[in-house]
């Protein structure tokens, strides 16, 4: 009796303790790498997922698109389908492991990598001859994985990047030059003690701990040049992250930005608490409309050192019934008029094509503080680069942030943590 | 009614009347937790893997950084709810069973915390224990603090701030568990150890403690059990990487990191499972077997 007991006992604990955090398995095929037979006339129906673009603004937008291209190919019908902006990675890892991922979908690169690298993902570099001459390359690169070889999975679709903008009135309350915006890190950790002095400390020019970004704009690439290895512990990377453990230690940086109260600089940018934040090229017009006391107050410059590219892309689900059909949709909506037309609606971003990137309208501004950030965006996306490579996962970013605050609160040297998060990467690489 | 029918409705009835809640247990805690235990001998990603790795994954599980912070915290974060927490409740329970003027109005205050949910406690407790937060401001006012005390981002005050906010939280909840046990111990023995000239003290250790023993353990096991799984306190508190270079973080917190993404480490957050069932099956077996002592 006391052998059920102690049996019957054991199996409650684990049901409490395993089922809570358990988790379930996924599933694994391949097939990205077909050739799809493009020659016959398009028939049947697909899907086609977007990521939180069904709204006021974009709604008209795609019914038109839709519309277009079913009126173009008779006999065709495209189901558009939208998802929220949050847990959209987990919504697309349940739809490959449910076997159920819409024909035509929506991916940013990072996610776009771990279905490709499943087989998930139509091989766009096998199936599209023209893909290099319509597409500009910084995109077609973001879907190129080195461990997946040659294949391409995804159509870019549009492209944003971050520029600077500034707050002119507190910039002028703590003595610095609006005029005058600092060009390097160098130059804005400057400014930033002059406005920590003149104000007694009450206002920031810095406000976001360093990241990945940070490391690679120190002049440190973040892998092997085979890319089978990190190797970002390097002395340039550690003399970045000694600067920002100084501007922290002397309170250039508020306090609580290693701590889980941290609301982000573009938070405490709106609250007119930093003077300086990093955003897209539409930020001014989305401050319009959230906190439009502050728009007369925003000046925008280029991004300090190189901007980040974000990129996102359209991509053929590999196990669509329909391939030809889903081939022909993607490259339809991520044609140059369509993604111009596109673009219109959310000023700063540009479309993914070579045609659109050589057209001269984007690098005029109509001279309000709006068009000139628009522009900024354009100028810094040309040399833009995509800073997180597809193998970096959560688990390193984790580790790499925890390994920067042990840093930044002077309870590791900044070498040993880069040398820590190096390693953790490179074990995390392998498993 | 026919006899061999009586027979077969003694034997079957009762199987049947359980057999729902058996299916439940056996499709949505058993054969998970089963599942757990088999993944985690496999090499299977969210999106990918399941292939058989033997121990692979628990020897990865010594080259975690992380690891022994994790289950540091977490095995003192048990160590310190499970009593604070099986003792305070039961001493509220005691106070606010007496008819007192009022006294319907202080058990429903004690009860509050528990209506709240853990992340809108948590974010209270955030503003209150920030740099900047309420009760740094109060003390630099009085001129008692010179300096913030960080609360938020030194390992063991972090810790400290999490368990505090745990035992505030549940004391409500394990109070009222005590006011029913309390309810069903004989007020004629209180009264006879009154009589026999036991003080409060030894009528509370010879009385009162015997009749809720039961509860006690029960309670204990209870706060064992969800301290093992710590996670929304230390994440609210401490933010998603556990505290500043996650020294703050707890086995849960370290399972959904490892799980967590597209690229998620389904294998290797499988074999961390069964570390904490481990490590939470030893206290509870002992608890048990004391709770069996002291029925004796």
């Amino acid at each position: 009796m006391r052998s059920v007991r102690a049996t019957v006992t054991l199996a409650a604990l684990a049901s409490l303790t395993l089922t809570a955090c358990g988790v379930g398995g996924g599933s694994s095929s391949a097939g990205g790498d077909q050739a799809v037979a493009t020659g016959r006339p398009l028939s049947g129906s697909i899907t086609f997922q977007t990521w939180s673009l069904k709204n006021e603004k974009f709604t008209p937008y795609f019914d038109a698109l839709v519309k277009d291209f079913e009126n173009q190919h008779p006999g065709t019908t495209v189901d558009w389908l939208d998802q929220p902006g949050e847990g959209y990675s987990d919504k697309v890892t349940s739809q490959v492991t449910g076997g159920n991922l819409p024909d035509v979908v929506n991916l940013p690169p990072d996610i776009a990598h771990s279905v490709a690298k499943v087989g998930g993902l139509l091989d766009l570099a096998r199936n599209a001859p023209t893909l290099t001459k319509d597409y500009v390359g910084s995109g077609l690169t973001a879907y190129t994985y080195a461990d997946l070889g040659t294949g391409t999975y995804g159509f870019p679709w549009y492209l944003g990047t971050d520029i600077s903008l500034w707050n002119k009135g507190m910039l002028q309350r703590d003595g610095l030059d609006p005029a005058h915006l600092p060009k390097t890190f160098d130059e804005l950790v400057a400014q930033a003690r002059t406005m920590h002095d003149r104000s007694g400390g009450k206002d920031y020019l810095m406000s976001r701990p360093p990241g990945l970004s940070d490391i690679v704009n120190s002049g440190t690439p973040l892998m092997t040049p085979d890319g089978k290895k990190f190797a970002f512990a390097t002395a340039g990377a550690a003399a970045m992250l000694d600067k920002y453990t100084a501007a922290y230690a002397a309170g250039y940086l508020p306090s609580d930005v290693l701590t889980s109260t941290y609301e982000g600089n573009s938070a405490l940018f709106n609250k007119q608490v930093v003077a300086w934040t990093t955003g897209g090229g539409n930020y001014i017009s989305s401050t319009r409309q959230t906190n439009p006391s502050l728009v007369p107050q925003i000046i925008p410059s280029p991004a300090l050192d190189t901007a980040p590219l974000y990129v996102q892309g359209l991509s053929v689900s590999a196990r669509s019934k329909n391939l030809p059909l889903a081939l022909a949709f993607a490259q339809f909506a991520t044609d140059n008029a369509n993604q111009a037309a596109f673009v219109k609606l959310a000023p700063g971003y540009l479309p993914g094509t070579t045609a659109a990137a050589a057209d001269p309208a984007y690098s005029r501004s109509d001279g309000t503080p709006q068009g000139d950030a628009a522009v900024f965006a354009y100028q810094d996306m040309q040399k833009a680069v995509n800073f997180t490579p597809p193998v970096w996962t959560n688990a390193m970013d984790t580790f790499l942030n925890q390994q920067i605050a042990l840093a930044m609160t002077g309870k590791e040297s900044s070498t040993q943590a880069l040398q820590s998060a190096q390693d953790r990467a490179n074990q995390l690489l392998d498993q | 009614m026919r006899p061999h029918l009586t027979r077969a409705h003694r034997r079957y009835t009762p199987w049947l009347l359980v057999a729902p809640a058996l299916l439940w247990l056996a499709v949505f805690s058993l054969w998970p937790a089963l599942n757990t235990a088999v993944l985690s001998f496999t090499n299977v990603h969210i999106l990918s893997g399941g292939r058989f790795t033997g121990l692979h994954n628990y020897a990865l599980m010594w080259q975690d950084p992380l690891l022994r912070d994790a289950i540091v915290n977490t095995l003192i974060f048990m160590a310190v709810c499970v009593p604070l927490l099986t003792v305070l409740p039961l001493l509220l329970a005691l106070l606010v069973q007496r008819t007192l003027p009022f006294m319907g109005f202080f058990r429903t205050v004690f009860y509050f915390p528990v209506i709240a949910s853990a992340v809108v406690v948590a974010l209270i407790w955030q503003w209150l224990l920030d740099d900047r937060g309420l009760v740094n401001g109060l003390g630099r006012q009085a001129g008692l603090l010179h300096h913030a005390v960080p609360f938020l981002t030194d390992r063991w005050l972090l810790l400290a701030s999490a368990i505090a906010l745990t035992v505030w939280k549940g004391l409500g909840y394990y109070m009222v568990l005590y006011l029913s046990a309390l309810g069903n111990v004989r007020r004629d023995l209180h009264e006879a150890a009154a009589v026999d000239g036991a003080g409060a003290v030894r009528r509370f250790r010879s009385v009162t403690v015997p009749g809720v023993r039961g509860t006690m353990a029960l309670v204990s096991v209870l706060i064992a059990v969800s301290s093992m799984r710590v996670f929304t306190e230390l994440y609210v508190l401490g933010g998603r990487t556990g505290g500043v270079g996650g020294q703050d973080v707890s086995l849960v917190m370290l399972i959904q990191q490892a799980a967590a993404g597209s690229d998620g480490r389904i294998g290797y957050a499988s074999a961390l499972s069964v570390l904490l069932f481990a490590l939470t099956a030893g206290p509870l077996l002992l608890l048990a077997r004391w709770n069996r002592r002291g029925e004796r």
